[in-house]
């Protein structure tokens, strides 16, 4: 690891910070930007003159728009999200924290089914001899890319669920042991609709290393194809996959927030969209400024993480 | 609309048939949605809204569909909701493909370094943030109950939202196109030839930036379909009674035990859609810029 790289780290972290900064100002922004006063929208027009003041301060639309910006990013620091304005008063980092579980229970085990199916279709299609094996993988790609996920997580809770009886229809128990078999259908919903997003790169890569010079060389030396599948093109080909992670991570979150409403699920993207009907500002603040730091640091990750993964990115 | 490497061609049909089976079977497949959509609404003797039977009727030869949970026909609903869902589409890309390669064309050939970083900070910082946050940001500030002439409740608002944000997808795209060819033989040699700066980026640089453009925005074209029928299970998007496909299945999702044909007939033909689309934007690319 050279300076060069480490320097190269450096200035990505800090076109990170610089991101999280565009992001905190956008949600600054986002709620000064409604028509109309939030805070009469959100008490009513016979509000009286007190309860109108403190909402005022509450949501930092007191004073200049230059005080309200430095109150408003000196509470972030402080790790202060503000309270909700429906459920009397709850702090949001404790409604985030009682209802993280359960999404990223579900997008954790779809993000590694959506991989695992990924990683091996991918290559698969790509070095095998048979024909039916390669159109399957093709006709899986397409049909999962033109599917929508809330389409097939509807189909997968009327065929499992309800014809068949084999896992639950939705809720969420609470508890992480009782709440697996509820977290099944869902992953799988959101590991299919990931999974062609890293198949068609993981596939291009594995087509592109067999013209490669050392797979030649290795033909050549006589290894037996069962070997060089696994010892030369799967290495080479999960390549993309360390960037492709970390961009995908946005959309996997979009994907979690829908199929948390198929189901059911009380997670984050249920008190989002709970929020945003009943324009809980804090709330949408909160979450929104979660979802986009996770995001932004899975990306920082796996830039970095191709920096020690592919030593060809060191050089360049 | 995560377009975020050039598109690799995948379609089974081509593996098999060859290309011309891929795009007749893509196009047999859209035109028949598009003349569903135009012309069952023309001439069935009922409205979308209209009440025509008890509710939950499964399908028949009255009601191909069945009817939804107030007694709606769902055949009807789905096809006036497909003009909804394709219009919204045609009109979000169409701007996006536009305006998001004319810009990335001018800041990839352009000879100011200083437009073209400008322009790149601001996509960046779009790309950035999730979209579901933007969306509903901007969904948010606009209104997400307004209606605006013909345009049912909520679709103003996620039509803005998502040319708000679209557009910079083909921005970047078209920006790394024009730099490629920016550097290529045919460009330089045209710059020693004296051409004008204006005449290399109309006739040389952005027929070549506009193929790859337009065939992206095939395939994006289902994304937007897709994103648009889902925004109804983020609490956005189209607002119920107006028909459209995510908010028919978003009505009818709490009935799949009673009434499966609500939720999953839109959906049916949704996917078909998308599909077509797929193997249509598959068959425009150029085998000199896709992946094999």
């Amino acid at each position: 690891m050279g300076t060069r790289a480490l320097r190269r780290i450096a200035s990505r972290v800090g076109q990170s910070l610089v991101t999280v900064f565009v992001v905190c100002t956008l949600v600054f922004a986002m709620i000064r930007l409604i028509p109309g006063d939030p805070v009469l929208q959100i008490l009513g027009n016979e509000a009286s003159p007190e309860s109108i003041k403190a909402l005022r301060s509450q949501l930092h639309l007191d004073g200049s728009l230059l005080q309200q910006y430095g109150s408003y990013l000196s509470d972030l620091l402080h790790g202060n999200l503000g309270a909700s304005l429906i459920q009397r008063g709850r702090p949001v980092s404790e409604i985030i924290s009682s209802s993280v579980t359960s999404t990223l229970t579900i997008a954790l085990f779809g993000l590694i089914l959506g991989v695992l199916v990924g990683m091996i279709a991918g290559v698969w299609g790509a070095v095998t001899r048979r024909k039916a094996v390669n159109v399957g993988v093709q006709a899986f790609s397409i049909l999962a890319y033109a599917t929508p996920t809330f389409l097939f997580a509807l189909l997968l809770v009327l065929v499992v669920a309800l014809m068949w009886g084999l896992l639950p229809a939705g809720g969420w128990p609470g508890g992480f042991v009782q709440s697996l078999p509820y977290a099944i259908l869902p992953a799988i919903a959101l590991g299919v609709n990931l999974a062609p997003k890293f198949l068609r790169p993981v596939r291009q890569e594995a087509i592109d290393v067999q013209d490669t010079l050392f797979m030649e060389a290795a033909i050549s030396r006589g290894l037996p194809r069962r070997k060089l599948n696994l010892s030369h093109v799967l290495p080479n080909s999960l390549l993309p996959l360390v960037t492709l992670v970390g961009i995908s991570l946005g959309g996997l979150l979009t994907n979690a927030v829908i199929v948390e409403a198929v189901f059911g699920i009380p997670g984050l993207g249920s008190e989002l969209s709970k929020a945003v009907a009943q324009r809980d500002y804090p709330v949408i603040q909160g979450i929104t400024l979660l979802m986009s730091v996770t995001v932004i640091v899975g990306n920082l990750l796996a830039e970095t993480m191709y920096q020690f993964v592919d030593p060809r990115a060191r050089v360049q | 609309m995560t377009i975020t490497r050039k598109p690799i061609r995948l379609s089974f049909l081509r593996t098999l048939f060859g290309e011309r089976v891929s795009r007749t079977v893509g196009a047999v497949l859209i035109l028949l949605v598009v003349l569903g959509c135009i012309f069952v609404p023309i001439f069935s003797s009922h409205d979308p809204s209209d009440l025509v039977a008890p509710p939950m009727q499964a399908p028949s030869w009255a009601h191909p569909f069945g009817t939804d949970v107030v007694g709606r026909d769902v055949f009807v609903r789905t096809f006036a909701g497909g003009r909804i869902d394709l219009f919204a589409a045609l009109i979000v890309v169409g701007f996006n493909a536009t305006f998001g390669t004319l810009l990335g064309t001018a800041a990839g050939s352009s000879t100011r370094r200083a437009f073209d970083s400008v322009v790149m900070r601001i996509i960046d910082a779009i790309l950035a943030v999730p979209m579901v946050v933007l969306l509903l940001a901007v969904v948010m500030v606009v209104g997400s109950t307004n209606a605006w002439g013909p345009l049912p409740a909520g679709l103003p608002g996620a039509m803005i939202a998502m040319m708000l944000i679209g557009w910079a997808f083909y921005a970047r795209l078209s920006r790394g196109q024009a730099l490629v060819y920016r550097e290529s033989d045919f460009v330089v040699a045209s710059r020693i030839a004296g051409l004008s700066q204006w005449r290399i980026v109309t006739k040389h640089i952005f027929p070549g930036v506009g193929r790859l453009s337009l065939s992206n925005a095939i395939g994006d074209l289902v994304a937007s379909v897709v994103l648009l029928a889902s925004l109804p299970f983020l609490g956005a998007g189209v607002q119920p009674p107006a028909p459209e496909w995510g908010s028919i299945m978003y009505e009818g999702r709490g009935f799949l035990q009673q009434a499966w044909w609500i939720t999953m007939c839109p959906g049916i033909i949704l996917a078909l859609t998308g599909l077509g689309l797929s193997f249509l934007a598959d068959s425009f690319l150029d085998s000199r810029e896709a992946g094999k």
